[in-house]
């Protein structure tokens, strides 16, 4: 074989968890991989062998500029793999394997950019799914010895299968597919950690010499752990450095108590070979030890999906993904708690939380583990009891002391020690977030909501069971609080959120897509950054990640990472809900009175408006608080005539504050409501204050404070050159609203303010407030006065079309354009936009997309993405054998925001690799062709796409708009402290990204800015 | 008008009265409708009116006697509306049409039998006539026209009388499309889902029951919303019912239904005789017929320009549109029966270039790219059986039918 031939395979997975972005291909790799890929027809005919086609990902080592980067892929809340890799040198061979591989195709050199690819078929995951219910219904085993016998062994059984092909220097695919239970078992690792360190290839070079030796031996193991303990697919595998210097012997012993009676014999023989090769054992250990790392942040916090968890570990129940996901953690979990019993293995173990990177095990998984399984350690612990009963038994309660001592976060989260209602409350309230993202921050809203309860001393008082939930929060909201907002962390922090949004024009795919991926990136260096040597380049590629955990946030950032990834399965069910808004809502989410309230919306303002805290504000506030107490005055007075005329007291009480009718109060008595004659309502407003915020009126206006024409147009041309961002402005024009609704005035200031309002609107993604604007201008337009009627039209047809998806709408839309209208460009666009839309033209539809007037394009924007899904749909339906990536990436319009509308991927090669993101999370099937060229695999494609997420379907305005301007919290702040238009911030925030990341140059950064 | 005298207009006053009373009393429905259509202009009626205007006292002859004044809830304003529908105020004839009709409600509801049903046909009737003479009324005088929406609203209300285990209920279908007809006119089509709703699902009402005249309004109507919805098979199926059971000298009826049936038609594929479309004067058709015959893109998107306020007004304006993927299937056809006539070996592989050559003989401006896309399209919806090869940019068609006929069927979505 040869060296430059023998990189060839597909690593695959079932993407069911879109929501984890991965970045694996990076430009430069592209080439690597097309070098290699020289044989990739044979990775066609894997796939398209394979039952399940599943995705195919190529990891190539980067010679180039590329330091590291990492890859993990999540099938069914199991996480896959784990492909960390470090840029050593050129010559270190590079892996990336992925997990429930049943047909490790595996072939590599120790020579120039090695890849491993490793083809997995679904059905593999499956079986070691059902494998894994098997387990769970034998109670005998017991989690933490049988499970960790299981992952000794299968290390060992796995590595072995894999080294025989290596020894045998043969590149065969092993023939584990023809193998049966057993060889499924080998290699069904599910996650795998590769690391390549210097000094280490050495060892790589000793074990494959060893391997010869052992590799007897381990097969025998393989044949017994299949037939006596079904494996757990946990991880595996890994080239790790010896860096910490705990010699092997520590580990074994640990081991050999875990496996059942029935198997120690072949445990001995592994420890045997381990003993014998140390670099060898050395690594296993570590691995999982690494592996283990990988998953923590699932067990930072007990969401609900987590409890529901435990309580299916309880019962024993066993339903698919649900059971994959315990599957692949309960390994995990127990393993730690054997590392524990260990004491100079794991120092720090106990002292730190997560979030504070040096830590090799995270307590967590420990408190969790503790936690989640008390029954099932004792059964273990009794079961093993032959074995060396004191581990389990010492070990645990220990652990389960340090979680709940060692972090106040964490303790808040201790089931049991809050009054049951609370824990309802915790429920319903993660219950109700839609990604992991957001059950992250709110889950840091939750805790700061009993924390503060906590201090209240209300903990144990208040209702739970009828508190109002809060608003879901955005994460970065959350993030606020915890973090000083230095340039660099604000950043950071609010790239991370907009993730969700993909929709917005302020996020083109390009910009906002690594803002998601990196974070499993951080999340391992951040774990393993102590311990993992972490080197230079390491750091440079999680770059802002870590500064910003530095900043003390990691804990919701883990979480979001992981969770995202673990929890997609139990998730799934779980209905979307809109997203919260703003701040404002993670207040409402404290139940503060109502003054509570103000005081937090004016403290969130007060960055926003810097004439929050002068005078005339001040004073305004406090005339605006003597209304209510006047009102509240009112109000015995009213009750006290209640008796007499109960109408008339409320109408009163409605009407007070403003007009003093006292006098009139009587014959108020007799006057319904609609016969109040409301013209004589009609104030003019004296106010002369520009700026006024919008207070929903409860009473009939007050002169004084309603501003008269003159100054709504100071007010609105204020807004309109404001370089603040939408909520501000959004709020300024509502009350330019109410004051011109109250005063009567339909004008063409009238129209100016909602065209402003409109556009505002339109740009943001807000269609809720978009809508109330276009009706109320449709009317206004009706009177006869003038404004940019086309404009509007052209955007109330884009609506309808992509929006609303009426026929009935769209036809009477259609059918009340006057031929004049017609001849005006923006409505001639959107009309070629509807022609596109409904014969599905998404060539034409992308054109347009580039070449669209006005804010057109936003209003697109939010139809982009079904429009892209049904192109690729089609796309491979029709075509075969399979179709550039490039070229779907320049029919696809993606590359949104470059200059010219025909882009060259070579001259923009991170459009490519959007594209080819943006193909993953929707299942597509990539394969590279013999050039290296990325290509769609039609055929396999077909039966694999998938919407990843109905918001991204629905094109839901407020949904949208609310991660974003409002939902984004992150965003908001960093506008509201730094009052800067929001396109500069987000492009900010890009230009940062993006050079970061990618070396891109000011020209791209100043086209996004 | 021509002048009567009081004793002339106290006379015919009475005799309407008589009349009215007799009707009721004798369960004559046929001669009671006639008493009650104040838009049929018919002699009588309009005698009556100008007698109204004379004799100005009409209230106090109804209540002279029993036999008027148990009716006088009903009488007194029905008067009132035939005297203002004489004078030209439609607006107060509505209104006062609207109060008598609810009067003959509550009266209609004692009434144990069907006998009626003819007379609240006509109020039915009535009331949607009026209440639209009313709306254009009020339009030209710039205020809001509500009438409409009140008439459907007293529908309902009528429609509740008649859904019931009763005889009655016979007469529900013909409330039910006369409450079609205001809700297209209001444009508020998604109201007539409740009154669809219980017609289709409520177990006192079998479709077969009602009479002819309104099963085939009522297959119309919702024929027509089924092509709004685009759902193509259950607008043939009803439509199809309308004109097969639609009266055949009632030539604008079956026009009327025509012109949705041959949108619907096309779509799944068939096409009507010229002579058709020429008999029932349909001629906007013709050339979209004829366009999806040649293959002629270009004549389609003629068609459709030249007659689209027409067609968006009728609402068949999308689905013409979409008929477009069958014209380009055609076109392709065409290509590959020419090529297949120079060479049959080669004729399943079609280039994309000659595509765009043949798309530019028609003065259509497409790229490649786009071009691309419309083969795709074709492939996915099943208009062609094969695939595109993106290097070599040809289409390969499937050597077995590659031009597979729609069939009825509609074009994949």
């Amino acid at each position: 074989m040869q060296t430059s031939a023998d990189t060839r395979g597909s690593e695959r997975g079932k993407f069911t968890a879109p929501r984890t972005r991965f970045r694996l291909l990076r430009l430069g790799f592209l080439k690597d991989v097309s070098e290699m890929m020289n044989q990739g027809g044979s990775t066609d005919t894997i796939t398209s062998l394979e039952p399940n086609p599943l995705e195919k990902r190529q990891v190539v080592d980067p010679s180039q500029g590329y330091t590291s980067y990492y890859t993990s892929s999540i099938d069914n809340g199991v996480l896959f793999n784990s492909t960390y890799q470090q840029d050593q040198r050129a010559e270190h061979p590079t892996r990336n394997v992925q997990d429930g591989s049943s047909v490790p195709s595996l072939a590599s050199t120790s020579s120039s950019g090695a890849v491993i690819i490793v083809a997995i078929s679904s059905n593999l995951i499956n079986n070691t799914l059902s494998l894994w219910e098997h387990i769970k219904t034998q109670t005998s085993g017991g989690y933490a010895s049988g499970g960790y016998n299981n992952q000794s062994q299968q290390t060992h059984s796995w590595n072995d299968g894999n080294y025989t092909s290596y020894a045998s220097h043969q590149y065969p695919n092993p023939n584990y597919p023809t193998d049966p239970n057993g060889a499924y078992n080998a290699s069904a690792a599910t996650s795998t950690s590769l690391q390549y360190q210097q000094h280490y290839n050495k060892q790589w070079a000793d074990y494959y010499s060893q391997t010869e030796v052992s590799c007897a031996p381990g097969t025998e193991n393989i044949s017994v752990t299949s037939t006596s303990n079904p494996l757990c697919p946990i991880p595996v595998t890994s080239g790790y450095p010896a860096s910490i210097s705990q010699p092997p012997a520590p580990y074994i012993p640990p081991w050999r108590p875990d496996s059942s009676s029935s198997e120690l014999p072949s445990v001995q023989t592994g420890a045997v070979t381990s003993s014998n090769h140390d670099g060898y054992w050395n690594n296993g250990a570590q691995v999982q030890t690494h592996n283990v790392c990988a998953q923590p942040p699932q067990y930072q916090t007990p969401n609900p999906t987590y409890q529901s968890f435990q309580d299916q570990h309880k019962s024993a129940s066993s339903q698919g993904p649900n059971v994959q996901y315990p599957a692949t953690h309960q390994v995990p979990q127990s393993y730690p708690s054997s590392l524990q019993t260990v004491p100079q293995n794991v120092p720090p173990l106990d002292s730190r939380r997560v979030s504070q990177l040096q830590i090799p095990t995270n307590p967590r998984i420990a408190s969790n583990f503790a936690l989640g399984f008390p029954p099932t350690n004792r059964d273990s612990s009794t079961s093993s009891a032959a074995a060396k009963p004191a581990y389990v038994s010492v070990s645990l309660p220990k652990l389960n002391d340090k979680a709940l001592s060692n972090d106040n976060a964490d303790s808040t989260y201790k089931p049991g020690m809050f009054p049951k209602s609370l824990v309802g409350y915790v429920e319903r309230a993660l219950a109700r977030c839609k990604d992991d993202t957001q059950k992250a921050s709110c889950q840091a809203v939750l805790k700061e909501v009993i924390t503060k309860a906590t201090a209240d001393g209300t903990l144990n008082t208040r209702d739970w069971d009828i508190e109002p939930l809060f608003q879901l929060p955005s994460v970065d909201v959350t993030n606020k609080d915890l973090q000083s907002s230095t340039p660099t962390s604000l950043l950071s922090k609010t790239k991370r959120s907009p993730s969700r949004r993909t929709k917005s024009r302020w996020e083109p795919m390009s910009e906002m897509k690594p803002v998601d991926k990196p974070a499993p990136v951080a999340l391992h260096t951040g774990n393993y950054g102590g311990w993992l040597h972490s080197s230079g380049s390491d750091k440079k590629l999680s770059g802002v990640k870590l500064e910003s955990k530095e900043g003390g946030l990691s804990g919701v950032k883990f979480s979001l990472a992981d969770q995202r990834a673990t929890n997609k399965s139990a998730m799934k069910p779980v209905k979307r809900q809109r997203l919260g808004d703003s701040v404002d809502a993670v207040d409402n989410g404290d139940a503060s009175s109502d003054s509570d309230k103000e005081h937090s919306l004016t403290q969130y303002y007060s960055g926003a408006i810097t004439l929050a805290n002068s005078p005339e504000e001040r004073k305004r506030r406090e005339n605006r608080s003597k209304r209510f107490e006047k009102r509240q005055g009112n109000r015995p007075e009213n009750n006290h005539f209640r008796p007499k005329n109960v109408g008339a007291g409320s109408l009163y009480a409605r009407r007070a504050s403003a007009l003093v009718l006292s006098k009139n109060f009587d014959d108020g008595a007799s006057r319904a409501v609609e016969d109040i004659d409301w013209d004589a309502l009609t104030v003019r407003g004296t106010c002369q204050e520009i700026e006024k915020r919008y207070l929903r009126l409860t009473s009939a206006p007050d002169p004084a404070t309603v501003r008269p024409e003159e100054v709504l147009e100071k007010a609105l041309l204020m807004v309109q050159n404001s370089q603040k961002n939408y909520l501000y402005k959004c709020d300024q024009l509502k009350s330019i609203r109410q004051d011109l609704t109250v005063q009567h005035i339909r004008n063409e200031l009238t129209v100016k303010v909602y065209e402003t309002h409109a556009r505002f609107a339109i740009e943001v993604g807000d269609l809720a407030e978009y809508n109330q604007c276009q009706s109320q201008l449709q009317t206004l337009y009706a009177e006869g006065i003038k404004g940019c009627h086309m404009e509007f039209s052209a955007y109330n047809l884009l609506c309808v079309i992509l929006h609303s998806n009426n026929h009935r709408d769209l036809l009477s839309a259609m059918s009340r354009l006057s031929l004049e209208t017609k001849k005006d460009e923006a409505v001639k666009h959107a009309l070629a936009v509807r022609a596109a839309v409904t014969s599905g033209n998404y060539v034409l539809f992308f054109r347009l997309y580039k070449t669209a007037p006005n804010l057109n394009t936003c209003l697109m924007d939010l139809y982009v993405e079904k429009m892209r899904y049904a192109a690729v749909r089609s796309m491979s339906r029709s075509y075969r054998p399979t179709v550039p990536v490039s070229y779907i990436a320049q029919v696809l319009g993606f590359a949104n925001g470059l200059p010219t509308a025909e882009i060259s991927t070579e001259k923009y090669p991170y459009v490519l690799e959007e594209c080819v993101e943006w193909l993953k999370a929707h299942g597509a099937c990539l394969v590279a062709d013999n050039a290296g060229e990325m290509q769609l695999d039609t055929k396999t494609s077909s039966s694999t796409l998938y919407m990843p997420e109905p918001e991204d379907a629905v094109a839901h305005g407020d949904a949208s708009f609310g991660d974003l301007a409002l939902g984004g919290g992150a965003v908001d702040v960093a506008l509201a402290v730094h009052a800067r238009p929001l396109p500069y911030i987000i492009s900010l925030v890009f230009v940062v990204e993006e050079e970061r990341k990618r070396n891109i140059s000011a020209p791209v950064c100043t086209i996004l800015c | 008008m021509a002048y009567v005298s009081m004793g002339e207009a106290h006379r015919r006053i009475t005799d309407y009265l008589n009349r009215f009373s007799d009707a009721v009393s004798y369960q004559d429905g046929s001669s009671l409708k006639r008493l009650l259509a104040v838009s049929s202009d018919s002699p009588s009626l309009l005698s009556l009116s100008d007698a109204l205007n004379v004799f100005q006292d009409a209230s106090r002859l109804i209540k002279q006697f029993d036999k008027y004044s148990q009716f006088g809830e009903i009488l007194v304003p029905l008067f009132r509306s035939l005297q203002n529908y004489r004078l030209g105020h439609l607006v107060e004839s509505y209104q006062s049409f609207e109060k008598s009709s609810n009067a003959f409600i509550q009266e209609f509801r004692n009434w144990e039998s069907a006998w009626a049903l003819d007379a609240l046909y006509v109020i039915a009737y009535e009331i949607r006539v009026l209440a639209e003479r009313a709306d254009r009324e009020l339009a030209s005088m710039g205020k809001i026209p509500e009438k409409l929406k009140g008439a459907g609203s007293f529908l309902m209300k009528v429609f509740g009388v008649l859904a019931g285990k009763g005889p009655k209920r016979v007469g529900a279908l013909y409330v039910t499309c006369q409450l079609f007809k205001i809700y297209f006119k209001l444009g508020t089509v998604h109201l007539c889902r409740s009154v669809i709703r219980s017609i289709e699902t409520a177990r006192i009402f079998d479709f077969e029951e009602f009479p002819v005249r309104d099963k085939v309004t009522y297959m119309y109507y919702t024929g027509r919303l089924e092509v709004f919805n685009e759902n193509f098979p259950a607008a043939d199926h009803k439509l199809s019912y309308a004109l097969t059971y639609c009266n055949p000298r009632s030539e604008a009826n079956i026009r009327m239904i025509l012109k949705y049936l041959i949108p619907v038609k096309l779509s799944i594929g068939i096409l009507p005789e010229i002579s058709l479309l020429e008999k029932y004067n349909l001629v906007e058709y013709s050339n979209v017929i004829q366009a999806m015959r040649r293959g002629d893109l270009r004549l389609l998107r003629q068609a459709l320009q030249e007659h689209e306020d027409q067609f968006l007004r009728s609402g068949v304006y999308l689905v013409l549109e979409k008929l477009e993927l069958q014209v380009y299937q055609r076109l392709i056809k065409k290509i590959y029966i020419i090529q297949k006539q120079k060479d049959p070996s080669k004729a399943h592989q079609i280039k994309l270039e000659v595509i765009v050559k043949a798309l530019k003989w028609l003065e259509m401006d497409m790229d490649v790219d786009e071009v691309e896309c419309i083969m795709s399209i074709l492939i996915y919806k099943n208009l062609m059986k094969g695939y595109f090869a993106h290097k070599s940019k040809v289409v390969v068609l499937s050597k077995q039918d590659p031009f597979p006929k729609l069939n009825g069927k509609p074009v994949n979505s």
